[in-house]
């Protein structure tokens, strides 16, 4: 059964259309890689499965759940959508986490707010999970520094573990190593290779051409707002039979 | 003489003390809410809140008391402020809520619109409430960042309550005044300088204090 389903999803911003018609589905514990060039829509359309962004059109279905449908304006209030959207978890290209937190309390703070409302959350675990998150991060000895005491590298595996810890059925990345030298960019791809070996559901919008193609169930290329061309990483990125994906795997060759 | 002097100037430096006080008490609220107003996304609400901030950080404060003291009573033939002394301080402490709101109200809405993007979005992604995020996400970073111009407002506070001699409120540099016609002596105005400097050197150290505090995290 498909865990996440996504039919017909359109969005502009005023007259320019991000995305346009897109449906794809996946599968549980499937790693999904999202390439294409800037402005080709991948981060919208993220944006959109979090609900940063709403849609103007289409169908969000997670495990036969309905959570977004542009036809029920029920599915579109405020209150409706910040349920639902624990379905899913976001690492940020700029990392995002709470300065003034450490990076156990940055990973403890929603659980524990969360905790509040919904009584069948026994609260008194979500510190020791958060330990273990950290520990499977290697960042056991990092637990009580701040932000601003953390490599980039570190900033961001204290954000995986933070959405880790909200247990979301998808977890997305956005390009979660744009921002980090080279050095850096390797031990957070080594972690969500671990994620991945784990068979942890992932959406991962990236410009890693090689950590794609061997991370990778299934590679999604998008141009101007739809899907050009989507299989395996042999399928698409060894064979390509779009034109529009021959022509950025070669632009992508001719830099590296 | 000098105990004279001291007890006078301590008095009115008492009436210096209570406007600067209620002052803050007032308009450092009032300013939250003139700053949502100003960021509202409703132009009925932000266009005239906008207006109100030009007008009253584009004329000068001893002005605005002056209207703010005889307009009602000249215009309209009102007696708002009631008689003597205290109707003097109560028109003086309206002028002032009104005009350093609005300078907090300025503070406030460089400080919230400086928190990017991202620290809201992040709170929305983990679940959290509006209400959620902006006090247990954004507020203490906010509180950070306005709290070096806030001080610097407050300080230039302790000296603007001065300007209430204008409508005959009296503080302490009004009784300084006093000896200079009484006695023949200015030794009194500068001994008003000492109490200017001493109060504002101690707020010095409380927000240095508080800045240090608050300089665990970046």
């Amino acid at each position: 059964m498909a865990v996440l389903e996504v039919r017909n999803l359109k969005k502009s911003f005023d007259s320019t259309e991000v995305i346009h018609d897109i449906s794809f589905s996946m599968d549980e514990g499937e790693t999904v890689t999202i390439i294409g060039s800037s402005g080709s829509g991948k981060t919208t359309l993220l944006r959109c499965l979090n609900f940063l962004e709403t849609p103007d059109a289409g169908v969000i279905k997670v495990r036969d759940d309905v959570l977004f449908d542009s036809s029920i304006p029920e599915s579109r209030s405020e209150e409706a959508i910040r349920k639902k959207r624990l379905h899913f978890g976001l690492v940020f290209q700029s990392f995002n986490l709470f300065p003034q937190y450490t990076a156990l309390e940055n990973i403890t703070l929603a659980p524990t707010l969360l905790a509040r409302e919904d009584k069948s959350i026994d609260a008194t675990l979500i510190e020791n999970r958060a330990k273990e998150l950290l520990s499977d991060m290697g960042l056991s000895d990092r637990m009580g520094n701040y932000p601003h005491e953390l490599s980039g590298g570190q900033q961001q595996r204290v954000a995986i573990a933070r959405a880790l810890a909200m247990n979301p059925d998808i977890l997305c990345f956005d390009e979660p190593t744009s921002a980090l030298d080279p050095e850096l960019t390797g031990e957070v791809l080594r972690v969500i290779r671990g994620l991945a070996k784990q068979h942890t559901t992932m959406i991962i919008v990236t410009h890693e051409m090689s950590f794609a193609k061997d991370v990778s169930d299934k590679i999604i290329f998008m141009d101007k707002g739809i899907i050009a061309e989507e299989g395996s990483p042999e399928e698409v990125i060894d064979n390509p039979k779009n034109e529009r994906t021959v022509q950025f795997l070669a632009n992508y060759k001719k830099v590296n | 003489m000098f105990q004279t002097v001291t007890l006078t100037l301590l008095e009115g430096f008492l009436q210096t003390l209570r406007l600067f006080v209620l002052t803050l008490v007032f308009s450092l609220p009032l300013g939250l809410i003139i700053s949502f107003g100003s960021m509202s996304k409703i132009s009925i609400i932000k266009a005239p809140v906008r207006f109100v901030i030009w007008v009253i950080r584009g004329t000068p404060l001893m002005l605005q008391l002056l209207v703010i003291y005889y307009g009602p009573g000249i215009i309209f033939h009102a007696n708002v402020w009631g008689s003597g002394d205290g109707g003097r301080f109560i028109a003086a402490l309206v002028a002032f809520v009104i005009n350093y709101s609005c300078y907090f109200s300025e503070i406030y809405r460089g400080g919230i619109q400086s928190i990017p993007a991202g620290q809201y979005e992040a709170g929305q992604v983990l679940g959290m409430t509006k209400h959620q995020i902006f006090f247990k996400v954004v507020l203490l970073q906010v509180i950070k960042r306005i709290v070096p111009p806030i001080s610097n407002e407050i300080i230039t506070l302790v000296k603007d309550t001065s300007l209430a001699r204008v409508i005959a409120v009296y503080e302490i540099i009004w009784e300084g005044q006093s000896f200079i016609k009484s006695a023949g002596i200015i030794w009194p105005l500068f001994y008003t300088g000492v109490f200017y400097l001493l109060f504002s050197g101690l707020l010095t150290i409380l927000f240095g204090h508080i800045e240090k505090k608050l300089s665990y995290f970046r």
